[in-house]
Order: structure tokens, then C-alpha cells, then sequence
């Protein structure tokens, strides 16, 4: 058996990254405003987010060979992120719409999806993420993607326009008086085909 | 100095808790059959996550070069398709390949046959996968990759897993096996008491919204609101119950006491996230996790003949260390 010590330190190391990692996580909810604490706390929250960040090594360059091998050993470990799940409070959803212009004038609207009930389940989880802000720079070229693989199926349709939105279900109360979920748009892009690519 | 030395000791002996290869065995084929499970249940989507831009339904580049501005040295399924085309094999092919390859380790898993290769190539597949369709993942997947990172340091084989039945192997240190299942017991506390901290922080868990809201929202919506309305009054108390069971669940599954009860709330919990809300593979590898951390060789409160036993007292003579 390999030295004691070498385990115990080890055993420091993973889980002084995990605790950095729930901290972070934790603190970034606080900062946000997302929880019921109160909003005086939120400057020193972010100083502790920004703080335990660091711990992780992501304010370093991103070329840092300290940076990279934490971030490396975090995935490889599977603990690169908190266990805030379903946590502090759970929003409303995000839905996108594709509204499908055919070329004889027919109009038709279709979600992306998967054939599997697991797989319905990411999609979900990228739709999610394609709300937050700090997806803000990638959600065009998702929901271009997203697009494209409506027109694989669909190759006849002229333009495609795609519609993000917020979905928030009613309360308990609202759907006994039934009332339903109400779709708040978000963004939308148009997607038009010109020399062969899809735009 | 004296006082030092006695601290290091018993940070020692908790640390290393001599253990029989139960629990290990249960992780292994709980594991496996979450593997197995994992590549059914994306059998039919696995191209369309997977493929790279023009046939996927979000190109894998994409979630690449995400995994790839964290650390370029993140494992990727672009490393095996790149290896591919290097020995004449196209993209599709390299996948088949992989779901192929992950689905026969999951099995292997179960069986306990070339168990180290196999828990040490499900982890690369896994962390390949996850980390190609990172705009997918969900909180599984980081499960997933977590416990299949243990298994591949614990060490493998068990005595019940047909590699030791077929190739005569030295009986491993009581004390290693106990040290792996400590880490898992450790990191399960801190999964559930980060995750019933920050339920705790939202109002909504507090009077039931927040269940009433993941339970109504597509694709979880498996129960019919219309059943939820007639069960109102208990969301709340639901709510509440669940953020206590995960934020006590540090310091009361470690009592003997409570330790039943507790794991019992919490595998119900997870069994009913599963049944109510479609994730099945979260609720599996989170009970797996459990019982392996727990549940292996937990005194059943009216089980009279089970009174509590020190771990080493179940251990086959020629196991226990020196």
C-alpha cells in the first residue's frame, strides 16, 4: 500500500477543490440575488465567489499550466461543478420555436427534439442554459445549428424563424382557476437559405 | 507535539477504516448496469449528440471547444475520431464504436471481468462523451463520471467478480477498500449538504412552489397536475422535508442511530425522482452511490440478530492486515 500520507494528502487536495467548487457555486447564487438572503450581502458575495475562483485557479491565464491542470483534474473527477441542482428556486422554462416558411407558403412550427426521453432531458438542460446570460455569446450559432438540423429533415422549407423564449408555468393556485402557462419571447433570429448555405 | 501525533492517528483510523470488498462489489455492478443503462437509454440519439457540424443536432465542436478553453488536455470524443481517421475509420463508425465499446464495459462491469481496464476505459468514454456534448450534460453526467472515477482508483477486483474466481488474485487491504469507501462517503456529504444549503436559500422550497413547479415542467411533467392539486397541502411540508434530509444527511447518516432511517428518506427521495420525473439515470447512479457509501452492512434498526458490528468483525481472516 502506497504511503499513508500520500492518500491523506490526496484526500486534501480533491476536497479542498470540491468545497472551492460549492463555494463558488453557492456564492454566485447569493450574488445573483437568487436566494432569500439579504441583498446587503451580495458585494461580499461576490468577493467570496471571485475568492474561491481564484482557489480554482481561473483567474489565472488561460495558458497557465496551474489553471489548465485543475480544470483538467475537475472534469476528469467529474466535480467542475456545484450540487446547487434544482436549487435556490426553479424558473420557468425556456422553450424555442421554430416557425418553418415553406416555399409554397405553407407555414409550420416545430421544437427540436430528440427520439429519446434521456436525450429530451439535455435538451432541456441546453435550452436552460442558452437562457443565461453567460451564454448570451454562444446562443446564435446553437439555435443556427439547431435550425439546421430542422432543415435536414425539412429541405423544402424557405426560411426558418426562431423564436427563445421564457415559459412560466402557473402556480398552484392560478391553475385551479385555469389559468395556463404563458410564453414570455425572449430573442429571435430569422434563418434564410442563400447559396446553398444555410443562414 | 504529543497532542498532534494522537490527532494524526485518529485522522488516520478514520480515514482508513479497515472494510470488506462488499461494498466495492456493489458499486461495481451498480455502476455497470448504470453504464449499460447510460448507453440504452441514448442508443437512438447517440449520432445526433455526438456528430460533428451538419449531422448532429448541436455540433460536438461546439462542446469541444467549450471543454477545450477550460484545458485542451480534457478528454473529447474528437481525440478517438481524430485517432480514427487516422487508421481509415470515418466519424460514425468511431461512435458506433464508442456506444459500442461503453455499452460492453458496462456489461464487463457487471460481470467482474477484466474489471480495472473496464471501470478505467467506461471513465475515459464517459468523461469523452460528457465533455463532447457539454451543452447537454446534466447533473447525471457529472454523477457519472464522479463515481466511475472512483471505481477506477478503488481497488478492483473483489472477490465476488468473476476475475478473481478465474485468475488466483492477493486479497486486498481491508484498509485501502475502507479508505475508497470513506472518500465516497465523504464526497456524498458534501453533495447533499451543498445541495439542501442552496434549496434551503430559495423561498420556493419553503411552500412547496418549487416542487410543484419541477414537477409540472416539461419533460418532468410524468404526473398529471391535476393529481398534484389534490396533494397541495403536503408540497410544503415535502419541500421542507427534502431540504432537511439532504442538509442533515452530514451528521445523521453518520450516527448509527439514524443512519437507516436517513438512507432509507434519501434512496426514497431519489427512487421518486426517478419515477416522477423521468431521470432515471440520475436516480440510479445516486442510489448506487448510496448503497455502496451506506448501504453495504447497515444494522436494520428491528433486525434482531443484525446488532452492530465492527466493520472488521465481517472480514474472512486472511484479509484482515497485520
Amino acid at each position: 500500500m502506497i504511503s499513508k500520507r500520500i492518500y491523506v494528502a490526496w484526500v486534501g487536495i480533491h476536497f479542498f477543490l470540491i468545497t472551492a467548487v460549492c463555494f463558488a457555486g453557492l456564492f454566485s447564487l447569493v450574488a445573483e440575488r437568487a436566494t432569500i438572503l439579504p441583498s446587503a450581502l451580495d458585494t461580499y458575495a461576490r468577493k467570496a465567489e471571485l475568492l474561491a475562483a481564484s482557489l480554482l485557479g481561473k483567474h489565472a491565464a488561460s495558458t497557465s499550466p496551474v489553471r489548465r491542470s485543475i480544470a483538467t483534474y475537475l472534469h476528469a473527477a467529474g466535480i467542475q461543478s456545484g450540487y446547487t441542482f434544482f436549487a435556490p428556486n426553479i424558473p420557468g422554462y425556456h422553450k424555442l420555436i421554430f416557425e418553418l416558411n415553406y416555399q409554397d407558403g405553407r407555414v409550420e412550427y416545430e421544437s427540436p427534439h430528440f427520439s429519446g426521453k434521456a436525450a429530451a432531458l439535455r435538451l432541456d438542460s441546453l435550452l436552460a442554459r442558452l437562457g443565461d446570460n453567460r451564454y448570451e455569446p454562444l446562443r446564435e450559432v446553437v439555435v443556427k445549428m439547431l435550425a439546421l438540423s430542422i432543415w435536414r429533415e425539412r429541405p423544402d422549407v424557405k426560411k426558418i424563424r426562431a423564436t427563445f423564449g421564457l415559459v412560466s408555468p402557473p402556480s398552484i393556485s392560478e391553475f385551479e382557476q385555469g389559468k395556463g402557462d404563458s410564453f414570455q419571447p425572449l430573442f429571435s433570429y430569422d434563418f434564410s437559405l442563400r447559396n446553398d448555405e444555410k443562414r | 507535539m504529543i497532542l498532534l501525533r494522537r490527532q494524526w492517528q485518529k485522522l488516520l483510523e478514520f480515514l482508513f477504516p479497515p472494510e470488506t470488498d462488499k461494498w466495492l462489489a456493489v458499486f461495481r455492478i451498480g455502476m455497470g448496469l448504470q453504464v449499460v443503462a447510460y448507453a440504452l437509454f441514448l442508443r437512438s440519439d447517440w449520432h445526433s449528440l455526438f456528430s460533428t457540424t451538419g449531422k448532429g443536432l448541436v455540433s460536438r465542436e461546439l462542446g469541444e471547444a467549450i471543454a477545450s478553453f477550460d484545458s485542451p488536455l480534457i478528454p473529447k470524443l474528437g481525440w478517438l475520431v481524430a485517432f480514427g481517421q487516422n487508421v481509415g475509420l470515418g466519424e460514425e463508425t468511431v461512435l458506433s464504436l464508442t456506444w459500442a465499446c461503453l455499452l460492453c464495459m458496462g456489461s464487463c462491469l457487471v460481470l467482474g471481468l477484466f474489471c480495472r481496464p473496464a471501470a478505467i476505459i467506461a471513465w475515459f468514454l464517459h468523461v469523452c462523451a460528457a465533455e463532447s456534448g457539454g451543452l447537454l450534460a446534466y447533473g447525471a453526467d457529472n454523477f457519472m463520471t464522479m463515481a466511475l472515477f472512483y471505481l477506477m482508483l478503488s481497488p478492483l477486483p473483489d472477490r465476488y467478480c468473476l476475475d478473481s474466481r478465474l485468475v488466483k488474485t492477493k486479497p486486498t487491504d481491508p484498509r485501502l477498500l475502507g479508505f475508497w469507501r470513506r472518500v465516497l462517503q465523504i464526497h456524498l456529504c458534501f453533495v447533499y449538504f451543498f445541495g439542501g444549503l442552496a434549496k434551503l436559500l430559495g423561498s420556493g422550497w419553503w411552500n412547496g412552489s418549487n416542487l410543484w413547479r419541477s414537477l409540472i415542467r416539461p419533460p418532468f411533467n410524468l404526473l398529471s397536475p391535476d393529481i398534484l392539486v389534490r396533494f397541495k397541502y403536503a408540497l410544503p411540508v415535502l419541500g421542507i422535508s427534502i431540504c432537511l434530509i439532504e442538509v442533515g444527511y452530514p451528521v445523521f447518516i453518520w450516527m448509527k442511530k439514524a443512519r437507516f432511517f436517513w438512507l432509507v428518506c434519501i434512496l426514497a427521495m431519489h427512487a421518486a425522482i426517478g419515477l416522477t420525473m423521468g431521470m432515471y439515470l440520475f436516480a440510479l447512479v445516486m442510489i448506487v452511490l448510496n448503497l455502496a457509501a451506506f448501504g453495504v452492512g447497515i444494522r436494520v434498526p428491528w433486525h434482531l440478530a443484525g446488532g452492530t458490528r465492527h466493520s472488521a468483525q465481517f472480514l474472512p481472516k486472511q484479509q484482515l492486515s497485520p
